[in-house]
């Protein structure tokens, strides 16, 4: 028997402090679908998607009763399309999208991650239909999600897309202008993109990974809060706190919402029969009020989250919860670290609305953690150079320093600085963030090529 | 060593009890299988499981632990064992729930707790509990095998929970091991 102190602890920790599994997420090899037309193989994705996540939701929602923790959403992720759909044309890739929809909606999922391609290095001419084909596939589909890996540590950055792409959300965004552009948020751009990653808008099943595999993702950035309001309150006339027993209480209690998720997701594998894939030890925050990272700037002592510190506390609570997570489960994998997604935080939008927290400071921040600039509402009048430019930035980022980044970047259609979008739910709601110097890049991508990797040593 | 007999010692709590009952177990050639203690508020009880040779009986250990030179008497019970006790180290069943109650102290409460279970076909399998600052804290390990679904009890025990104005959380035993514990089995 555990201690009493213990249980009651574990509690607080489930009951009062929004602990959930964020994820459970199928990832489902469709390579052999392939037919010689397209008809087909959506058929054989239909069929595929339904013999191995027919029962996924029901078994998900079994586990999650009879533990007591809540799973928030279930997703599919599948092989990147463009390899699945290699030599179909965009209107091919827009079928395939619908059936993916189709398949997500059968089997019950709440979102599904793959519609994607990998050009980091150059891009086919399904590669390039593919791109064609995102808004419309995006703007009449609901659950589809899609992802384009643009750059890696290995190979630079492919610019000839990366032009492509500033085109493509800009589009994006129009043809979803009714609901605020909110195509754009199913679609992001990655540096060094993780084949395991349970969470979205980019969620694939990588080349390398087996038929089906299962990933966690799981969440807690409440949880971290509110240990920490604790801790402190404790030491209320005592010694004061130091950073390193602030970093360790984050450590554990990292470890504990991690195992969380390894339970449940080990019980899901073995009542599926599928393999365990990964834990992706994230901080995803969302849009609820005390489910928020940004809140644990405040907790730490700056006032504003983007006042000076900001950076610096995130380094250390992104390795926190690295530390505290690796130990607690068997196969860490997908992005694992701390999300700063300005529309899904509730305390990182209001910093926006306040003029605390800029472009440039998300962008210093997302070189201590994963994943990038994510869910950032932007002006519709910025011109598809300067989004181009911008993500070009953050994979710089990611290129050099042997991370994952990427941006999810939502140009709303209509609206200025000083306005404001929701999406809803999970998606969140935020100002529009004033983009500076907009409109001065256009002669840097005109360039197109390549970014060449960078050196791999001589590193200061 | 084919005589099993379990064997329950009640003292006021001093260094050196559980060294000298298990002397007299072992003065008698007796095999300590197994040995459970807690002390509550300096007073110490443990129950033990031991075997010995054919020949002695439950009137020889008890003669043998008065024979203990202490300050205090113990009180003990011994039972023999008519049908042989399985030693082995069993894990609890698949279906330990860990139900905590929290509430304002008040007389009753252990007993409307118990009552609930058993009412439900729950066997409490461990139960600690804590008062601090007139709060009462109660913490159970529940085997819940015999109910008919967790959501049916969870119902009820919001219902009892309104009734005695407990608060109430059940969780899977699951939950608590691998959040506290280093091995993950």
């Amino acid at each position: 028997m555990l201690r009493s102190d213990q249980i009651i602890s574990t509690v607080e920790m489930i009951q009062k402090e929004n602990l959930d599994v964020r994820t459970v997420t199928m990832g489902i090899n469709l390579l052999d679908c392939r037919t010689g037309d397209v008809g087909s193989t959506c058929d054989r994705i239909e069929k595929r998607i339904h013999t191995l996540a027919g029962n996924f939701v029901a078994t998900c929602n079994a586990v999650s009763r009879k533990l007591g923790i809540p799973v928030v959403n279930k997703r599919i992720s599948v092989t990147p399309i463009a390899f699945v759909g290699a030599g179909f044309d965009r209107h091919g890739f827009v079928e395939l999208a619908k059936c993916l929809d189709r398949s997500a909606t059968s089997v019950g999922v709440d979102i599904l991650g793959g519609f994607s391609a990998q050009v980091e290095k150059g891009m086919t001419a399904t590669d390039r239909e593919y791109i064609a084909s995102i808004p419309d596939a995006l703007a009449t589909t609901n659950k589809v999600c899609a992802s384009i890996n643009i750059a890696t540590s290995q190979k630079g950055i492919n610019m000839d897309a990366l032009a492509m792409i500033g085109r493509t959300i800009k589009e994006l965004a129009e043809r979803t202008r009714d609901q605020g552009g909110f195509g754009a948020a199913k679609f992001v751009v990655f540096c060094n993109q993780p084949g395991d990653n349970p969470f979205m808008a980019g969620a694939i099943h990588g080349l390398e990974e087996a038929d089906a595999v299962l990933n966690i993702g799981v969440s807690g950035p409440g949880v971290i809060a509110r240990a920490l309001e604790r801790m402190i309150s404790h030491h209320q006339g005592k010694e004061p706190l130091r950073l390193d027993e602030i970093a360790e209480e984050i450590k554990q209690t990292t470890f504990r919402v991690t195992r969380c998720g390894e339970l449940i997701g080990r019980q899901v594998s073995k009542a599926l029969g599928i393999e365990f894939g990964v834990v992706d030890l994230s901080l995803a925050p969302t849009p609820t009020i005390g489910d928020s990272v940004g809140e644990i700037f405040k907790i730490l002592g700056v006032d504003a989250v983007g006042a000076p510190g900001s950076t610096a506390i995130l380094a250390m609570l992104n390795d926190a919860v690295k530390k505290g997570g690796i130990f607690a489960s068997k196969t860490v994998g997908g992005l694992s670290g701390a999300f700063i997604p300005v529309m899904e935080d509730a305390v990182l939008a209001e910093a926006v609305g306040e003029g605390a927290l800029c472009l440039e400071k998300l962008e210093s921040m997302t070189c201590v953690c994963s994943v990038g600039l994510d869910m950032i509402a932007i002006p519709g009048s910025v011109d598809a150079d300067t989004i181009s430019a911008i993500i070009a930035d953050e994979m710089a980022l990611g290129m050099v320093n042997h991370k994952t980044t990427a941006a999810r970047i939502i140009p709303v259609p209509g609206k200025e600085v000083g306005d404001y979008v929701s999406f809803g739910g999970l998606f969140g709601a935020s100002p529009i963030m004033e983009i500076r110097n907009a409109g001065k890049s256009s002669r840097f991508m005109a360039w197109g090529g390549r970014i060449p990797a960078p050196i791999h040593s001589f590193k200061n | 060593m084919n005589k099993q007999m379990i064997i329950s010692v009640m003292a006021k709590d001093r260094p050196g009890i559980i060294a000298e009952i298990t002397g007299a177990i072992y003065a008698l050639k007796g095999d300590l299988a197994d040995l459970n203690q807690s002390i509550l508020c300096g007073y110490l009880t443990m129950i033990l499981i031991a075997s010995f040779e054919e020949e002695v009986t439950r009137e020889d250990v008890l003669a043998e632990i008065s024979h203990i030179q202490s300050g205090e008497r113990f009180d003990v019970l011994i039972k023999e064992m008519d049908i042989p006790i399985e030693i082995a180290h069993t894990p609890p069943p698949t279906d330990t729930y860990i139900l905590t109650a929290q509430g304002k102290n008040r007389s009753g409460l252990v007993h409307s707790i118990s009552q609930f279970c058993y009412s439900h076909g729950i066997n409490i399998l461990d139960l600690a509990t804590t008062l601090s600052d007139d709060q009462y804290t109660m913490v159970l390990q529940l085997d819940m095998r015999k109910i008919s679904s967790i959501e049916a009890v969870a119902a009820d025990l919001e219902v009892f929970s309104r009734d005695s104005g407990l608060r109430l959380v059940i969780q899977h035993n699951d939950i608590f091991r691998v959040t506290n514990e280093i091995a993950l089995h």
